[in-house]
């Protein structure tokens, strides 16, 4: 399949791709719940949710919840969101889902599979969609599956899995929802359709009497097929293209399948992609370097009393703001650094990006890629950071370059996974 | 108020082994034959020590920690004896410490000792140890003075040229006086290219600007300044010394510049009150400072207030340090060229200046060497030792 699909870098996993998307929905504040989707989370046993939801700094009453098991986990969470607004339990409510997928080596799904990440904030204010209608379906059908003992998708490739599987249910939910909400095929203005190998999405929807032209490009070609976090991505780039008034009818097929109607109500979701490109040879060496990164062990075990210490710190990236001479101070201080104030200094949360005051390019450090990056970065709003640049080619790090922070996988350590902050050119246009 | 130990304190015998891969020596090994040197130099028998201070970085394997890798190393047993470690000022730290032990009466006699085995580790360069576990993973020696560097450049660069270029010639002057140096741990000259042409280490810096790892010891014996006529006639006296702090995470200090280092500042002007200096390009006559990397030596010129911050580029670019320049830096080849076993480095240097002072120091002797300083720079440039020796 000629074209190319979106890959993680060496220290991101579908945890620090769904905070990202999370992240700017989280800033709009009042959430009250967040619910992380993924068949790829990075724990059998830790909630991903969770982690996020302090890496977005929202208050520890936050209702946190993991999905996974399903392709469709990301939809089956936007439903439990919807349902969980509609019913006053909480008045907004985050849905994040990413799914990082490795295809066996040399398989269909080596080239297919792309990483992405999305996330929906569900509430009743403010909305740039209103649901119609949502429905659901059940279907044991195993065509694609990964025992818990399996690193890579197995799958059963035919035809009948397509027809029997992939098409059958989308189509029945698709039906399900025209005849729910009374809505005739031609009513349709988009449709925002996942689909397991790039091609079976339009003849689901030509089953459903919609012509190919309103169906959204599934983007195989470019991102891949992603997922958990594919549904939500085409629901987004469907919300971002649609005008007030139309009808988009969005369908996640997964071990059954979900579907939603939905009304735009204008303003547009925000599509970001990164367009650092590699070579498929450059690809495999960076899998593999990727893999003994992740496996290898190489960092120290971090005392877990430290971990839970700092969390205010390292996780929700507060830092000491000085009542008497206003110093806003990274890491959390006792003891003001400018005019040595003890006692009474404030909790304040950093702004999240910056400008690059100094760096290096650090070839001694032992990295899957090299050199590494050290930033020094002056944060917007005050305070200074050291972390490592990510995202960047390295000849274009020059002191004075906007940078916005993200959470990333640190050096692995012999039993555990260790996430904290790095620094990245900032999107242009994002400006603060 | 601070006080004095001016003229108090005296060197009446130094040692140093062979700097380098010293595959062949253990810590103890080295620690022996530096030791026994400078009691052999002071013409004294290791009973007469009263106390000693051990100055090592890094324990491993066993040595290292505490103050019995020392005692074990000599036979040296029921005696105080304390270890010190201080980052990269380790040793002129330990020796800060002896030095004011005995001004103040307590002992008479005392060895300051200074060792560091690196080369059987099995590391490439020297990590970031004790950091924060991820908040500055990351980070290497040269990586944290590299951006230190990069910010000066920023600053400086544009006024006189091509930095890099200026710091090659301090790596260029630094190999030239180690060849000539058989202590040193490279004994070669390099060529301004070959710097600038070496592979890169964390740029700015190549593997031509970076002081190497190397094993090595040094040891010095120091009496009360009224009995160091009874040990030798060219005893060199300690005129001033000064040690300053500051904060060992200096990228989270919205305030730092990050062009220099204030520790070196504050412990040079320490040592130059007490020694009387008030002009030190005109008045110290030779100078042992801490270049683990070139840009730090570029640094250090003007920290030490050889010239102004931002003109440290010109010192080099003049020849004002080359060995006869007026103000010779690092005859002995420095840290890049002598190597850097972390805690040696210090008493090193002092081995350095002593031998210079003494005018033993053959083909790299600087000429009518009346004063000379020692500077050693810790941490991320957190902690800067300067001491002022001087003949009597």
């Amino acid at each position: 399949m000629p074209g190319c699909k979106a890959v993680v870098n060496f220290d991101e996993d579908s945890l620090t791709m769904a905070q990202s998307a999370a992240w700017p929905l989280a800033q709009s504040g009042g959430v009250e719940a967040l619910a992380f989707a993924s068949t790829t989370a990075p724990y059998w046993q830790r909630s991903a949710a969770s982690l996020i939801a302090a890496a977005c700094d929202l208050p520890a009453q936050t209702a946190t919840a993991d999905f996974g098991g399903s392709l469709r986990s990301g939809t089956t969470a936007l439903r439990a969101a919807l349902d969980a607004v509609a019913a006053g339990s909480v008045r907004t409510a985050l849905v994040t889902a990413a799914d990082c997928r490795d295809g066996a080596p040399e398989s269909a799904e080596e080239a297919l599979f792309g990483d992405a990440a999305a996330a929906v904030s569900v509430g009743s204010e403010g909305l740039i969609a209103e649901l119609v209608a949502a429905a659901s379906r059940s279907d044991d059908f195993p065509d694609e599956w990964r025992r818990d003992t399996d690193a890579h998708v197995r799958s059963f490739a035919s035809k009948y899995s397509l027809t029997r599987g992939y098409t059958e249910n989308v189509v029945a939910v698709g039906r399900g929802l025209f005849e729910k909400a009374g809505v005739q095929p031609e009513q349709i203005a988009r449709v925002a359709l996942a689909s397991s190998d790039g091609r079976a999405h339009l003849a689901a929807a030509k089953a459903l009497g919609i012509p190919a032209a309103r169906v959204e490009d599934v983007r195989a070609g470019d991102i891949g097929i992603a997922g958990a976090g594919m549904p939500l991505f085409l629901l987004a780039q469907a919300l971002d293209r649609a005008k007030t008034g139309d009808l988009i009818l969005a369908l996640a097929y997964g071990d059954g399948a979900d579907g939603f109607l939905f009304r735009s109500m204008g303003d547009g979701a925000r599509l970001q992609a990164d367009s650092a490109t590699i070579e498929y040879p450059t690809y495999q060496i960076y899998r593999k370097l990727r893999e003994y990164w992740r496996t290898s062990g190489g960092g120290a075990e971090i005392s877990n009393v430290l971990l839970r210490r700092e969390e205010t710190q390292n996780v929700r990236l507060h830092g000491s703001l000085c009542p008497q001479c206003g110093l806003l101070q990274f890491p959390i201080a006792k003891v003001c650094g400018a005019c040595h104030r003890h006692g009474g200094l404030i909790g304040k949360a950093l702004a999240r990006r910056g400008r690059l005051f100094t760096f290096t390019k650090d070839f001694l450090y032992n990295a899957p890629v090299e050199p590494t990056v050290m930033a020094v970065v002056d944060l917007d709003g005050g305070g200074r950071f050291l972390c490592q640049m990510t995202d960047v080619d390295p000849a274009a790090v020059e002191i004075g370059t906007e940078v916005e922070l993200v959470l990333r996988r640190m050096r692995e350590g012999p039993g555990d996974h260790y996430y904290y902050w790095k620094c990245r050119p900032a999107p242009a246009g994002t400006g603060s | 108020m601070a006080g004095s130990i001016k003229d108090q304190v005296a060197i009446v015998g130094v040692g140093c082994t062979k700097f380098g891969d010293n595959f062949d020596q253990s810590f103890e090994d080295m620690l022996v034959e530096a030791g026994f040197a400078a009691f052999a130099d002071a013409r004294i028998e290791p009973e007469r020590v009263e106390a000693a201070w051990l100055g090592t970085f890094s324990p491993y394997a066993g040595n290292g920690k505490a103050s019995v890798s020392l005692a074990d190393a000599l036979r040296m047993y029921g005696k105080p004896i304390t270890r010190v470690e201080n980052y990269c000022a380790t040793g002129t730290d330990a020796f800060r410490n002896a030095a004011m032990a005995v001004a103040s009466g307590m002992y008479d006699v005392a060895l300051v000792a200074g060792a560091e085995k690196l080369k059987d580790r099995p590391m490439r360069g020297l990590g970031w140890e004790g950091g924060h576990p991820y908040q500055h993973d990351g980070l290497t020696a040269p990586g944290v003075f590299a951006m230190a560097a990069n910010r000066y450049l920023h600053r400086f660069g544009d006024r006189f040229g091509s930095g890099r270029a200026a710091l090659a010639k301090v790596s260029v002057k630094n190999h030239h006086n180690g060849a000539m140096n058989p202590k040193a741990h490279f004994q070669m000259e390099v060529s301004e290219e070959q710097v600038l042409n070496a592979p890169i280490v964390a740029w700015p810096f190549g593997l031509f600007d970076c002081c190497p790892t190397t094993d090595g010891a040094a040891a010095a014996v120091i009496c009360r300044e009224d009995m160091a006529r009874a040990f030798r006639d060219d005893y060199v006296l300690v005129k001033g010394l000064g040690l300053a702090v500051t904060s060992g995470r200096p990228w989270y200090d919205a305030a730092n510049e990050y062009v220099g280092f204030a520790a070196t500042r504050a412990a040079s002007e320490q040592a130059y009150r007490m020694a009387g200096i008030r002009n030190p390009v005109a008045e110290i006559d030779l100078a042992e400072v801490h270049d683990c990397f070139t840009w730090t030596e570029i640094s250090n010129y003007e920290d030490l207030g050889f010239c102004r911050k931002g003109e440290g580029m010109h010192f080099i670019g003049e020849g004002r340090s080359a060995l006869s320049g007026d103000l010779p830096v690092n005859p002995s080849g420095g840290l890049k060229s002598f190597g850097h076993p972390i805690g040696a480095s210090g008493v090193r240097m002092i081995y350095e200046v002593v031998t210079q002072l003494r005018g033993q120091a053959g083909g790299r002797q600087v000429r009518d060497a009346e004063l000379g300083l020692v500077h050693n720079l810790g941490g991320p440039g957190s902690v800067a030792c300067v001491i002022v020796l001087g003949r009597p």
